[in-house]
């Protein structure tokens, strides 16, 4: 599988998790994601996997946590939207220690505070891995299932429409992110009728003959334990940080964009430099205090009213640096970008804030309702 | 990027040239933006195609080439093109006066060679054979492979047409084929 094809970024997931060793992907279709299942409904079978589409986000995501609780790589996922309907369940693997794996095909960036925040009951997180391009995503996808069975808990990953649907030759490759400890509390039905069969249990209250931890002692060892993925799991990456006298940070496609504009603009001489947060959760934040001290200036962008925005807000050096320069700009499907997401257009709004600047942020152009669908 | 209205085949000819490039050893990005209308509305292809793994923005900032098929919607592709970028315009189409000043211009009267050849629907690829012999981007012989495997199997019966719609365009642009 290592030669390169010519995939859209929905595809390219769906055979990186194949080769990731996912058995088993249930999910409804919902655009955008409504590529990735279409996608695995007939890649997965090709390998003897299971793919179901069934009869609600509800459904799909129960389904899953069976058969993750029995030991298997398994997935779903859905844009925000669906997400929404399966909170409950992913709040409830979380604190069950079931791993799994939620592909978010975003229709934007407005679901940070859903990924990161959670939205089930409980004391709980979610490691959230934002790829900025589709051979990140390959990657991510690969390393999704790995953080999943190495922290026993459900991982999200965060695309949005530019990913799931551009099409860009990609090699699918085996990814080795290192050892993984035994699936030694699966369900697999090996201690079923000895009077000792395993649980998986939100509350890990055990059985009259076999008593378990009990809430309080199971919830704190879930809280230590994101407490170490937190210290542990952050993932960042910094381009013209150190010499840079302002910071842009962004995530996901968006970064490629700033990317992409910082660049010309450090051509131009510009001292700008780009703060990429690679997991949403846990934020790098320790990284981002140590790389926004002594900034002028640091600037945000999202393509929504400010949600990572709180993060940075916690973590940056002084506080009085921070420019919000995202904002909402939704097409006019509702299913993608609005016309803020352009280089000419970030490019302006970081300019603003450069040396010579207006030091006022440009308004968001407004979008044309004739431009069409994506995808 | 290659721009015009849903139906003249935008997506295919864009889809048809990212695959020939990928078949060809290069590396290749494709991204679209279409309409939801299936005829008519806004259709618009962005191809990357370069010698070396591409992080490339899929809505792009600007653009060397353009196929220009329809005046309709064309506005954000042509405010793109650099200045001298190649322009292939569907010349029985496109109004004279949206084809961007100081460019070089290839006419090709794509609807008209479609029609002689009695496949009026492959107009696109007939800009798309004109396209390739100007740029030497990619192989025709490629093109023709990627176009007959991008077709659906009932659209099988369609590949003689489109292989000499790619063959005629490749003539008016003064490529061999």
């Amino acid at each position: 599988m290592s030669e390169r094809q010519l995939l859209d970024g929905s595809t390219a997931i769906a055979k990186s998790a194949i080769a990731a060793g996912m058995s088993f992907f249930a999910g409804y279709p919902m655009s955008p994601f409504t590529h990735l299942l279409e996608s695995l409904s007939k890649h997965l079978p090709e390998v003897g996997g299971t793919c179901i589409n069934a009869e609600s986000e509800i459904e799909g995501v129960n389904m899953v946590l069976g058969a993750a609780a029995a030991g298997a790589r398994a997935a779903t996922g859905s844009c925000g939207q669906g997400i929404a309907l399966m909170q409950e369940t992913i709040g409830e693997a979380a604190q069950n220690e079931t791993p799994f794996v939620v592909f978010n095909m975003a229709r934007g960036q407005a679901d940070y505070f859903q990924c990161t925040k959670g939205g089930g009951w409980g004391d709980y997180r979610t490691i959230t891995l934002a790829p900025k391009d589709i051979h990140e995503a390959v990657e991510h996808t690969q390393l999704a299932f790995h953080l999943a069975d190495k922290h026993r808990s459900p991982v999200i990953l965060l695309g949005d429409p530019l990913l799931a649907t551009t099409q860009v030759g990609v090699e699918i490759t085996r990814f080795d992110f290192g050892a993984l400890p035994a699936k030694d509390w699966a369900l697999d039905g090996s201690t079923s009728g000895t009077g000792r069969s395993r649980q998986v249990w939100t509350w890990a209250m055990g059985k009259v003959t076999d008593p378990g931890l009990g809430m309080d002692q199971h919830w704190r060892n879930i809280a230590d334990k994101f407490d170490r993925i937190a210290a542990t799991e952050a993932r960042h990456e910094e381009i013209a940080t150190d010499d840079a006298d302002v910071l842009v940070i962004a995530y996901g496609s968006a970064a490629a964009f700033v990317e992409h504009v910082c660049r010309r603009l450090r051509d131009e001489g510009h001292r700008v430099g780009v703060f990429r947060p690679v997991t949403l959760w846990p934020f790098p934040g320790e990284a981002l205090l140590a790389a926004t001290e002594g900034k002028r200036k640091v600037l945000v962008f999202e393509v929504n009213s400010g949600q990572m925005l709180d993060d940075v807000r916690a973590w940056t050096h002084d506080r009085r640096t921070i420019e919000f320069i995202g904002g909402v700009s939704v097409h006019e499907s509702g299913l993608s970008f609005g016309p803020l997401l352009d280089a000419p257009v970030i490019r302006e709004r970081i300019l603003a804030h450069l040396p010579g600047g207006s030091g006022v942020t440009p308004p968001i152009p407004a979008t044309p309702m004739e431009t069409g669908v994506v995808g | 990027m290659a721009t015009g209205i849903g139906g003249q085949g935008i997506q295919l000819l864009a889809k048809t040239l990212a695959l020939a490039a990928t078949r060809q050893g290069l590396h290749a990005m494709l991204s679209s933006e279409v309409g939801g209308e299936m005829r008519g509305g806004p259709s618009l292809s962005s191809v990357v195609i370069g010698d070396a793994p591409l992080h490339a923005l899929p809505i792009l900032e600007q653009t060397d080439t353009l196929i220009l098929s329809h005046h309709r919607h064309s506005e954000r592709a042509r405010e793109r093109l650099v200045p001298g970028g190649l322009v292939v315009v569907n010349a029985d189409v496109v109004d004279e006066e949206v084809v961007p000043a100081g460019s070089e211009v290839v006419r090709v009267p794509a609807v008209g060679i479609a029609r002689e050849i009695g496949s009026p629907q492959s107009s696109g690829l007939v800009l798309l054979g004109a396209y390739a012999a100007r740029t030497g981007l990619v192989d025709h012989h490629q093109l023709g492979a990627a176009m007959e495997s991008l077709l659906p199997p009932y659209r099988a019966k369609a590949v003689p047409a489109n292989l000499e719609a790619l063959r005629r365009g490749a003539a008016v642009a003064g490529g061999d084929s």
